[in-house]
């Protein structure tokens, strides 16, 4: 008899085959009230960690983004911007619904021409190698099942000196602000959640997921194993959030 | 910033982000009814304007663009990874007093510049100059009626602000001056510092000559 490959789903333990369809239920479920879920429980402070990323991402007009599990589209609709007419923006998640939001929601503000949409899982990208001169992947990392997988994936379509950046929710560097970050998303985070999307199940997923994603130091760990050269992290909002950026050598 | 950069600077990302982005709202806001300096920065597009003060240490860029709803870019670059066309460096105070005057001269100022010095001219020019429309703005969110009124009231408002700014300040240096004579009067002042800038060059010849006369 052969054991069942597991990983994990938030404290869960599931099985390996298991995990994208459940993570995908839960996107599925936020994708209409996400921008809206963001900007409750952060504050609006998401927005600076994604503006952060844009500038670290040295992303000039002329370029080719990819824009992992991009959602919503925010960072595509501002990269549509800078990389202008002669630049290309892909915006790319695995989820359909939250894609069909994102696909509207760039259309309704106006960026045309230089963004195409496309469904992808970021283990098993469907592009050419050396293809990007930056890739971004926001709040997307810790949903996938294979995360090595992926960032190998991620290397194999960057140009030789492109970046990946990898903006994710990570460990604080005090224990005052880990205590109360903890106290926030178990009880508050879910109980937003119930009131505005009628689902407290995604959002304990998502505080549940936090916690299992690899700390600072261990993913700049993974992204050194997956063949990228100059990495490091910057901490943001005392290390709620990180900005990992690797180069494709 | 994390240890893993110990030659960044220490404060929290989020914290000059903001900063940023409020600075880059404010400005677009302003140029937002000001169609002249929007479509001059318009053919500056692309062009970035690096500011660097060394006192206190940061640097911000300022790119100019073409989109709808920003004509000025302000950004952080943390990695250095953009080519500015014109980089200014100096201190904070020094790169704030040749914003504000209206000469463009760099002499004496304690800013130097690399690059192009036309993009820095032409940015000096439009920043200045930004004439900002109210009364469109005011009549986009109270109606053409109430807006137009109320931009008349404003502006003779600020006219009067104005007129008693001026005479106030031309009274209060004549009192000082003239009346209580605690304060010399500008051609006396000017020519107090003639005399200063005579004696200090006095004192570096004679310092040479010392210094040579000890040598022999």
């Amino acid at each position: 008899m052969t054991e069942k490959k597991t990983t994990h789903f938030g404290y869960e333990e599931v099985a390996v085959d298991e995990k994208a369809g459940r993570v995908a239920d839960v996107f599925h479920s936020v994708a209409a009230k996400y921008d809206l879920m963001n900007d409750l429980m952060s504050a609006g402070v998401h927005r600076l960690w994604k503006r952060f990323t844009i500038e670290v991402s040295g992303v000039r007009a002329g370029d080719k983004v990819l824009d992992i599990a991009g959602g919503t589209g925010d960072l595509s609709f501002k990269f549509s911007r800078i990389v202008g007419e002669n630049g290309l923006v892909v915006l790319a998640d695995i989820n359909e619904s939250m894609l069909k939001v994102g696909r509207d929601r760039l259309l309704d503000r106006g960026a045309a021409g230089n963004v195409v949409v496309s469904q992808a899982d970021a283990q098993f990208l469907p592009y050419a190698d050396n293809t990007f001169d930056c890739i971004t992947i926001a709040f997307g990392l810790r949903n996938v099942t294979d995360k090595d997988l992926a960032l190998r994936s991620m290397l194999r379509v960057l140009k030789p000196g492109g970046r990946l950046l990898v903006l994710e929710f990570s460990k604080p560097k005090s224990s005052l602000l880990g205590k109360v970050y903890d106290t926030y998303s178990f009880k508050l985070l879910p109980f937003m959640g119930k009131v505005i999307t009628d689902d407290a199940d995604s959002y304990r997923y998502l505080a549940e997921s936090i916690r299992m994603h690899p700390d600072q130091q261990t993913l700049k760990n993974m992204m050194d194993e997956a063949g990228f050269g100059e990495t490091k992290f910057y901490n943001m909002t005392g290390g709620i959030v990180a900005l990992h950026k690797g180069i494709k050598p | 910033m994390d240890d893993n950069a110990p030659n960044q600077s220490t404060l929290d990302p989020t914290l000059s982000t903001a900063a940023l982005a409020a600075l880059e709202s404010a400005i677009n806001a302003a140029l937002k009814y000001d169609p002249g300096t929007r479509s001059a920065l318009a053919k500056l597009a692309g062009q970035i304007l690096a500011v660097e003060s060394t006192q206190p240490p940061f640097t911000i860029y300022l790119q100019a663009t073409k989109t709808e709803n920003q004509s000025l870019r302000v950004f952080a670059d943390p990695d250095q990874q953009c080519s500015p066309t014109t980089h200014l460096s100096g201190p904070f105070l020094a790169i704030a007093a040749l914003a504000l005057k209206d000469s463009s001269t760099l002499a004496n100022s304690g800013v130097t510049v690399m690059g192009s010095t036309a993009l820095l001219s032409d940015m000096q020019t439009l920043l200045k100059q930004m004439d900002i429309d109210w009364e469109d703005a005011l009549n986009q969110l109270m109606g053409d009626l109430l807006g137009h009124s109320l931009a008349n009231r404003i502006r003779s408002l600020a006219g009067w602000a104005q007129h008693r700014i001026l005479s106030g300040q031309r009274l209060v240096s004549e009192y000082l001056t003239e009346e209580l004579k605690s304060l010399p009067a500008k051609p006396e002042l000017e020519s107090f510092y003639q005399e200063v800038d005579e004696l200090r060059m006095s004192v570096d010849r004679l310092e040479q000559r010392i210094a040579r006369i000890i040598k022999t």
